[in-house]
């Protein structure tokens, strides 16, 4: 413990130094930034019903290395599955699986058609300024298919007034190297924006490896001992590029016009697991990918009525290799994986409000993707090579119409009805209802319910994947429902506290599972039905402690038992009435923000309970994943001259330096240090 | 400012920690004095690193699971593919871990490793100082010297690329070994052990699972006939008898197609032969024709692994259930009668008798 703080008071007394010779300045005079502290009381029509976690600007833009799994692991209760740093991270929702997980971007789906989830690593959270997750039913209101829910994504206009740069340098562990730079320009009609994100690590962290030894032979090739090895973390080097681009014209009429174009350039490696025993100069297995993303929309704004046109286009292209050192230096292919997507995206929604009391809305949107997976290079029977793999295009087209109504303040109704077609599949009528009614006003207390029934279509690979592709997959359904309470109190400029506490409960049929085959490759099937409950519950306590003093606790919690109903497969099956593998039925998570003056301190813990590896929830001596803590910390200063802000920022994260796994066999890094140097120059 | 610091001290107090990693401890196992024992292969999810080796004492009928972790206090690695026992020692090969782990068999503690291959399936025996270990996604066999630990030579596949390379089991007829070729191959071929050159191959059907040889020298492979949508092609898998001497197939035994055959397995005198295909199925090596019914019918259990007790004659068969809990070994009598049941690790799928 005294290591830790001595720790942590070296990386901390650079700014404590700095700040108490700022203490001699008159900061009162400078004005002092506390952030606005407002109740909230109003109830917009379009979210009657619905449970929701908004995440505003602070939180997304706190660290600019940050990845939106990041974010959503230490600001939300969903379970965030991390592979390890810099690699795939999934998220799920009350106890489903990623791929019931649905995410947009500015209004377009970003779910992989071929292999339905998100990878949440590849968003960096500072190209986002909107986020908010629609839990369970709520999601209907914007897309079929979120059988978990839904994470709803999207930039905004920077409101800036002539030109405007931002330049942020961080420099890390691990050899880490994160830079971040945005152009802006804006004017009563024009807003322009640039933002380019570039991040690289060798990612070669120390760990002790607990799952593998290294022997010690004489002569005789006898082991005369064995030793857990410190090891780098193999094989996990990453490059990571990505430009947005924005341009928005409004006509101050109430038109808008918006161009969105976001392009990823991603070279990443995948890491050696812990019980490998190759070297790591001898393989390499390296995952590249190319995106680009864009969506074009025409917003035309009216007292009581709204429509929108979006159009958009999504190219990915994605390269996994596998290569293996034949010993001659010449890497030679054990798989070369090759896929193209393209996606066509159009989509036309509309609100009219009829008096106060009624809102009715109307949505469709089209998704066509072309699909080429090219998974294997072979030799036939005929000597002629050919490669396995699939070309496919699907359209998914989905609509929705609702009717919002509030008959008097203190209640509201909401129904739904959405359809959805995937190919030339459709889908039964999918109804959501919603209903919100305060109790008090005092304390702003108000309940809320919602019901919906739900389908989810089998992705692209999940059909045609070769081998294994199953063609005959039935869609998943549910039903799920919740209800809860809210409340928000506080006083204006003094501190606001809001909670909210939710009861849900889903039932999923023909759960799709991918298992191995006799033939020695996976394949999809209908396997699980899943009931899945639990609780959520939020709150968040924004107070002014004291003059110039701000604090912020966010806080979250999840119980979220997932269970299999299903029919035993085989008369040995245990696994029928217990919580799915690799789903935690318990996480939380915590942030508190002390400000004062300039200064802000950032304290970030998370929280996932024991995630059982086998169906049968037996905990084996190989197959431990025991729960896991984490506790992040942030200093940030911010410096204002006449020429620019400068602000300076130092985080550790892993703070307690545990050495810990999130997924089996992957280690995560102990503890490592960031510092950022940010400029937005005063033209 | 002092406030500032109080409040960060709170804050490192605020949250203890407990997701420990943690060491395995070493127990001390000595089974020397039973005789019979069955070791069991579990392969464990693909990229979880969690395959383990069970060991059962049919005498007794007890069951240790994890003996690898217990008795080394680490683990055994990723798909735990086969195991063969040579000189009291067992040699395990952990396919996606690129190793092959030397045991000794009556205390399980490990003795040494094979490490830097590519991606091994199985190892086979020529002398003490000398083995092949095949290979998927790499069209080489690779030469090793056991006692060294050491990697010593390479034998060159021909018309196979490293991307489509896969070699699997082997059995020996003098001086040459046959080896199968079954991930998007047809073929078995034969290697000069002097020469450590292939020599010859056989066309087979699609994709041949396994291979064993009778006490006829006959060898016997069962392929699984490609799949649906495979380039390679599809068809209907086949059993096939071969005569070791000449090198040609003496008998075809068609399935129908859509089954799925796999572990071709003989019994301790080598005249009886054992297959899955849902059902387990058992044939006299002498037969003429696929008997009509099976061994053991289909009775919802999803037949994974398979072996014979070489002295007994018990058929011991392994359900994988849904391939992320403890799998179940059945052991039958001759006569189909249950005589016992255990759960083991992850994903049984080979076995090994002591």
């Amino acid at each position: 413990m005294k290591k830790l703080l001595l720790i942590l008071y070296v990386a901390i007394s650079p700014f404590m130094a700095w700040a108490q010779e700022e203490d001699t300045k008159d900061w009162a005079t400078k004005g002092i930034h506390i952030r606005g502290i407002s109740v909230y009381g109003n109830r917009p029509m379009k979210e009657i019903g619905t449970q929701q976690t908004k995440f505003d600007t602070v939180i997304l833009k706190e660290n600019i290395a940050l990845s939106m799994a990041d974010v959503l692991t230490f600001n939300s209760a969903i379970f965030v599955k991390n592979y390890g740093r810099a690699t795939l991270s999934t998220v799920a929702f009350r106890g489903t699986s990623p791929s019931h997980t649905q995410v947009s971007w500015n209004g377009m789906k970003i779910n992989s058609p071929m292999l339905g989830m998100t990878d949440f690593s590849m968003i960096p959270s500072y190209f986002i300024d909107d986020a908010s997750l629609l839990h369970g039913t709520s999601s209907v209101n914007e897309t079929g298919g979120g059988l978990g829910g839904a994470v709803r994504l999207s930039t905004k206009p920077a409101n800036s007034r002539g030109f405007g740069l931002q330049y942020v340098q961080g420099i890390g562990s691990f050899k880490t190297f994160d830079e971040f730079l945005r152009l802006t320009y804006g004017n009563d009609h024009w807003q322009v924006s640039t933002r380019a994100v570039y991040s690289s690590s060798p990612n070669d962290y120390k760990y002790r490896n607990h799952d593998k030894k290294v022997n010690v032979y004489d002569e005789d090739m006898n082991i005369i001992d064995q030793y857990y090895p410190i090891e780098r973390n193999r094989s996990g080097a990453y490059k990571d590029f990505h430009i947005l681009q924005e341009v928005y014209y409004n006509t101050g009429r109430g038109d808008r016009l918006g161009l969105n174009a976001w392009y990823i350039n991603s070279n990443r490696e995948l890491a050696m697991l812990t019980v490998d025993h190759g070297n790591d100069t001898d393989f390499e297995n390296r995952q590249r990918e190319e995106t680009f993303r864009s969506v074009l929309s025409w917003d035309h704004l009216r007292d009581e009525w709204k429509m929108g046109i979006k159009g958009g286009y999504i190219h990915t292209w994605m390269a996994y290799d596998y290569k293996r050192d034949l010993g001659n230096g010449i890497m030679a292919h054990m798989t070369r994986s090759r896929s193209r997507i393209n996606t066509f995206y159009a989509q036309a929604d509309g609100e009219y409000y009829l008096g106060k009391k009624w809102l009715f809305t109307a949505n469709i949107s089209l998704h066509q993707h072309i699909v080429v997976s090219e998974d294997k290079n072979i030799i036939r029977q005929d000597g002629n090579k050919a490669i396995v793999g699939y070309r496919k295009g699907r359209p998914e087209l989905s609509g929705s119409l609702s009717a919002k109504w509030r008959p008097i303040e203190r209640f509201g109704v909401s129904m739904v009805v959405r359809e959805e077609m995937f190919g030339r599949e459709w889908t039964p009528i999918i109804p959501a209802l919603f209903l919100d009614g305060v109790i008090s006003k005092k304390g702003n207390v108000v309940a809320k319910a919602s019901l919906s029934r739900n389908f989810r279509f089998p992705t692209l690979n999940d059909l045609y994947f070769l081998p294994g592709g199953n063609p005959d997959l039935r869609k998943e359904n549910g039903w799920t429902y919740d209800a809860g309470v809210s409340f928000a109190i506080g006083k204006e400029g003094i501190y606001s506290l809001t909670g909210s506490a939710s009861w849900f409960e889903s039932f999923i049929k023909d759960w799709i599972i991918w298992l191995p085959t006799p033939k020695g490759f996976f394949s999809p099937d209908n396997i699980k039905d899943v009931h899945a409950y639990g609780v959520e519950l939020k709150g968040n306590l924004d107070v002014a402690i004291a003059k110039e003093w701000q604090l912020g606790v966010n806080g979250t919690f999840s119980w979220t038992p997932s269970i299999n109903v299903g029919e035993p497969r085989t008369p040995a099956d245990k696994s029928v009435g217990k919580q799915l593998p690799y789903t935690p039925e318990l996480s939380s998570s915590v942030t508190g923000r002390l400000s004062w003056r300039r200064w802000t301190f950032l304290y970030k813990w998370c929280y996932y309970s024991e995630r059982y590896t086998m169906s049968s929830n037996d905990i084996s001596l190989t197959g431990k994943l025991p729960p896991y803590f984490m506790s992040n910390i942030s200093l940030e200063k911010v410096l204002s001259f006449k020429w620019a802000d400068l602000s300076l920022k130092g985080t550790i994260n892993n703070l307690f330096n545990e050495e810990y796994l999130s997924v089996l066999s992957r280690p995560m890094p102990g503890i490592n240090f960031e510092i950022f140097v940010g400029i937005t120059p005063k033209w | 400012m002092r406030l500032v610091h109080y409040i960060l001290l709170f804050a490192c107090l605020l949250f203890s920690s407990c997701m420990e990693w943690e060491y395995g401890l070493e127990e001390d196992f000595d089974l020397s004095a039973s005789g019979d024992g069955l070791f069991i292969c579990n392969e464990g999810n693909f990229h979880y690193g969690n395959a383990t080796l069970s060991y059962y004492d049919p005498t007794t009928k007890t069951v240790h699971n994890e003996i690898f972790y217990r008795a080394n206090a680490m683990k055994l690695g990723d798909v735990c593919q086969s195991m063969i026992i040579r000189n009291g020692i067992g040699w395990v090969v952990v396919n996606n871990s690129h190793v092959v782990f030397a045991i000794d068999i009556n205390t399980f503690k490990e003795v040494g490793r094979i490490t830097n291959l590519t991606s091994p399936r199985y190892i086979h025996f020529l002398s003490d100082e000398k083995a092949y270990i095949t290979q998927i996604w790499d069209n080489r066999i690779f030469i090793v010297n056991p006692k060294r630990y050491e990697i010593t030579g390479y034998i060159d596949i021909p018309n196979m690329t490293s991307e489509s390379g896969s070699t699997e089991q082997m059995v020996q007829y003098g001086d040459y070994v046959y080896v199968n070729c079954w991930s998007y191959q047809n073929r078995i071929i034969k290697i000069d052990t002097k020469t450590d050159t292939v020599v010859d191959e056989l066309v087979v059907g699609i994709q041949p699972t396994s291979l064993v040889m009778d006490c006829n020298n006959k060898l016997w492979t069962v392929t699984d006939g490609g799949y649906e949508g495979s380039p390679y092609g599809h068809e209907a898998p086949s059993l096939y008898r071969i005569d070791a001497e000449t090198f040609t197939i003496e008998k075809q035994f068609k399935f129908k197609f859509g089954d799925c055959p796999s572990e071709v397995q003989l019994n301790g005198t080598k005249d009886k032969l054992y297959w899955l295909n849902d059902d387990v199925w058992e044939m006299d090596v002498t037969a003429d024709r696929v008997p009509v019914r099976p061994f053991l019918p289909y009775n919802g259990t999803l037949y994974y692994g398979l072996t014979v007790c070489p002295r007994s004659g018990d058929v011991y068969v392994a359900d994988a259930i849904d391939y992320v809990q403890q799998g179940m070994v059945y052991r039958y009598s001759k006569n189909q009668e249950l005589l016992d049941s255990f759960y083991v690790g992850i994903i049984p799928g080979a076995f090994c008798w002591k």
